[in-house]
């Protein structure tokens, strides 16, 4: 079966007063129909821009640099390279028409994060539904107000058709969230991007509208995208996972091997930082010192700075997530060079690098400072040399 | 803040209660004409400048069905049959505020003054003008010409601020370069050089003078929008439109000027008061509405010649104006108090 979203090498860049920020550099993933696909990674991963990036939403200083998406046999993003190495959008691209037509809304929906401030407030909840369904139905206004009751009802909303009238400042934050993503499912779309959806909410509600997501994604056989930081809720929704560290893959499986099978220590450090039903630990390890930034990342793989098992060869190479499964497994992707059998480097010969927990901090900031120099093509280099 | 003052009542609605009010619905219902309402009814400027504001309007309205209503109605037989006229009513049931009398005396005082022209009657309360013609039908009839025009000129300088302000501001860059130097060029124009260029090309008509007034606040409205806008288009609502796919121009139409309007409206009604000021003052050096139309600024020019024998004849149409401007500021201003929430408490 084909994916009805192919991702591949996206690099979407914010050119800054400060320099280049490689938001998102190098992602790839896949979704197939009626999956759901966790994003995780922690504030700063790159994960709401690689979203936003799908649905070509990013906006200025921010531009989509390199890469492809494909979705159900359209070109959202492509870029073709002339003979200088000068990378120019390629034709077959949507335009930005087309995009807003055929795709945004239609084919593909997108939840943000913030259920108090993605509504209007000057006009009603259900006004701003029935818009959009008129928009993207192209269904008439007395049409369209019936499907936009029945999709509230269908989202847990009570007495529907009385609250249709009300402003969202009526609503709570709970509901709203329950109204966005009756707004993002009102038109079927085959794909929904969900940006943290749940994070401004409170557990009690959030469970509840993971729930009722399941039941929704299960009749309508939507796929989703679900962008989080939270490892409780992708273990709870999620078929496969993406999980990001700096804006590259660190690793990709289904949710089961992930948790169980985990192949590379950055998700290893996010799980164990984790409190989890499965496993009884003394107290969490929380991950070593903070995300560098993405003006200068390190060299090399950019979690060797706080990777309890980094090696010196981790600081030259840059590995791209590559198949580490294990033999009666699905697809398993990881980016770390421990598994040298796949990558092919003497990472065992090579001698480890002490990231203490004290100096953890501060390695990482030496690191970027010097990454520097390298961050202009060194790093696309090293990625290069890792693929023979 | 709105965040966490909501999540304890989550667990409640999510159990099917329906939607508890938050602490700050008080300030986000402001958008409800209800709202503003009830806060202008507790401020007694705003209500007193509603109030004359209301009054004037409803001067306006009358002079304007029996000026311009009835004069467009005359032209068809069917009407001019039963004696539709201009100044019909006027005519019928009072005395004309243009035709000059044969035997009234000209600047006579209000009712029971005495000038060297005479007694003042209570058949011309606000006494006469120069022409002997009776000075309160001729500020009744000239309120027309005030709010007309101060209505025409706002709305055109509103229009054309608001879009030009909202597009400025909603797409950035090049284009918000391009609109806002352009506009600013207006500003650097004073006001009143301006309006008087633009009758100087397209004549003392008094549309082109209403236009003219209004292209010239063109500036006020879009520097005022734009500073909003920059700040609303950054708003979660207007990505979650674009991600649904509405177009550009009914983002801009639907989302991003409604939730920007507030101090354009404000702005509007103190400027529907500078406007009034600065037609009378263009009625006052001759352009504008000619004569035999009643307008405030023209009573006022004409009365200059005979401030001295007469003071009443100046002090009426110069009162019409201030009480009017001053009731479009002072409303103006309880708008402000109650679109603005920061004012508040």
């Amino acid at each position: 079966m084909d994916p009805i979203l192919e991702v591949r090498d996206l690099q979407t860049h914010f050119f800054t007063a400060d320099g280049v920020v490689r938001a998102v550099d190098g992602v790839s993933f896949d979704v197939y129909e009626e999956e759901i696909v966790g994003i995780v990674g922690e504030s700063g991963a790159g994960k709401s821009v690689a979203a936003k990036s799908i649905m070509r939403l990013v906006e200025d200083p921010g531009s989509i640099v390199g890469g492809e998406v494909r979705f159900k046999g359209e070109t959202i993003v492509s870029f073709e390279e002339d003979e200088n190495g000068e990378r120019t959008e390629s034709e077959e691209m949507l335009s930005n028409r087309e995009m807003r037509e055929r795709i945004r809304g239609r084919e593909i929906a997108i939840i943000f994060q913030d259920p108090m401030e993605s509504l209007n407030p000057v006009f009603t909840v259900g006004g701003q539904l029935r818009e959009f369904i008129e928009i993207n139905r192209d269904v008439g206004e007395s049409r369209a107000r019936e499907t936009a009751v029945d999709m509230l009802r269908e989202v847990g909303i009570p007495e529907p058709s009385e609250r249709f009238g009300d402003y969202p400042h009526e609503f709570s934050g709970g509901m709203r969230q329950r109204v966005l993503i009756a707004m993002a499912l009102a038109c079927e779309p085959s794909l929904v991007i969900a940006d943290e959806p749940t994070t401004a909410l409170d557990v009690t509600v959030e469970g509840q509208i993971l729930e009722q997501v399941a039941d929704l994604q299960e009749k309508y056989g939507t796929s989703f995208i679900w962008v989080t930081h939270d490892m409780g809720v992708v273990a709870e929704i999620c078929d496969r996972v993406n999980v990001m560290y700096l804006g590259q893959m660190a690793e990709r499986a289904d949710v089961d091997s992930l948790f169980h099978d985990t192949k590379h220590p950055y998700t290893d450090a996010l799980l164990d930082s984790l409190p989890r039903p499965d496993q009884t630990v003394e107290e969490l390890k929380p991950i070593v010192g903070v995300m560098p930034e993405a003006i200068n990342p390190p060299p090399g793989c950019r979690f060797h700075t706080r990777c309890p098992d980094a090696r010196e060869v981790c600081r030259r190479t840059n590995p791209e997530p590559r198949d580490v499964s294990g033999p009666d497994e699905r697809t398993h992707r990881a980016a770390c060079l421990k598994h040298e059998e796949v990558f092919k480097v003497d990472y065992s010969a090579s001698a480890p690098i002490e990231n203490e927990t004290s100096a953890g901090f501060d390695v990482g900031r030496t690191s970027t400072d010097t990454g520097a120099v390298d961050a202009d093509g060194g790093v696309h280099g090293s990625r290069g040399g890792a693929d023979e | 803040m709105a965040t966490t003052g909501s999540t304890e009542d989550d667990v409640l609605d999510a159990d099917g209660d329906v939607g508890s009010l938050h602490k700050d619905d008080e300030i986000e219902s402001r958008v409800g004409w209800r709202y503003t309402l009830s806060q202008i009814r507790g401020d007694p400027t705003a209500l007193g400048g509603l109030v004359v504001i209301a009054f004037m309007s409803g001067l306006a309205l009358f002079a304007t069905v029996d000026a311009v209503v009835f004069d467009i109605l005359s032209e068809y037989q069917v009407f001019a049959q039963y004696g539709v006229r201009k100044y019909w009513i006027a005519e019928t049931f009072w005395i004309s505020p243009i035709k000059e009398p044969l035997e009234t005396p000209r600047l006579l005082p209000p009712a029971p003054l005495e000038n060297v022209y005479g007694q003042g009657t209570w058949a011309h309360p606000l006494g006469t003008d120069d022409r002997g013609r009776d000075i309160l039908a001729r500020l009744v009839y000239g309120s027309r010409i005030a709010i007309t025009v101060g209505a025409i000129a706002t709305v055109v300088g509103m229009v054309g601020g608001t879009v030009v302000g909202a597009v400025a501001g909603y797409y950035g860059g090049r284009v918000d370069d391009l609109l806002m130097r352009a506009v600013e060029t207006l500003y650097a124009i004073p006001f009143f050089i301006l309006v008087l260029a633009f009758i100087a090309v397209f004549g003392t008509n008094l549309a082109f003078v209403m236009v003219g007034v209004g292209i010239a606040s063109i500036p006020t409205f879009a520097r005022l929008i734009r500073s909003e806008v920059v700040s609303v288009r950054e708003k979660a609502y207007i990505e979650a439109a674009t991600a649904a796919g509405v177009r550009d121009r009914n983002i801009i139409r639907r989302h991003v000027i409604p939730n920007s309007f507030a101090p354009v409206l404000v702005q509007g009604t103190l400027q529907i008061g500078t406007a009034i000021l600065i037609v009378a003052g263009l009625s006052f050096l001759g352009f504008g509405v000619q004569p035999p139309t009643p307008s405030w600024g023209q009573m006022l020019s004409k009365s200059r010649a005979v401030m001295i024998e007469n003071v009443w004849y100046s002090i009426w149409p110069g009162l019409c104006i201030l009480v009017t401007v001053v009731a479009f500021n002072m409303f103006g201003d309880g708008l402000r108090d109650a679109l603005d929430p920061r004012l508040n408490n």
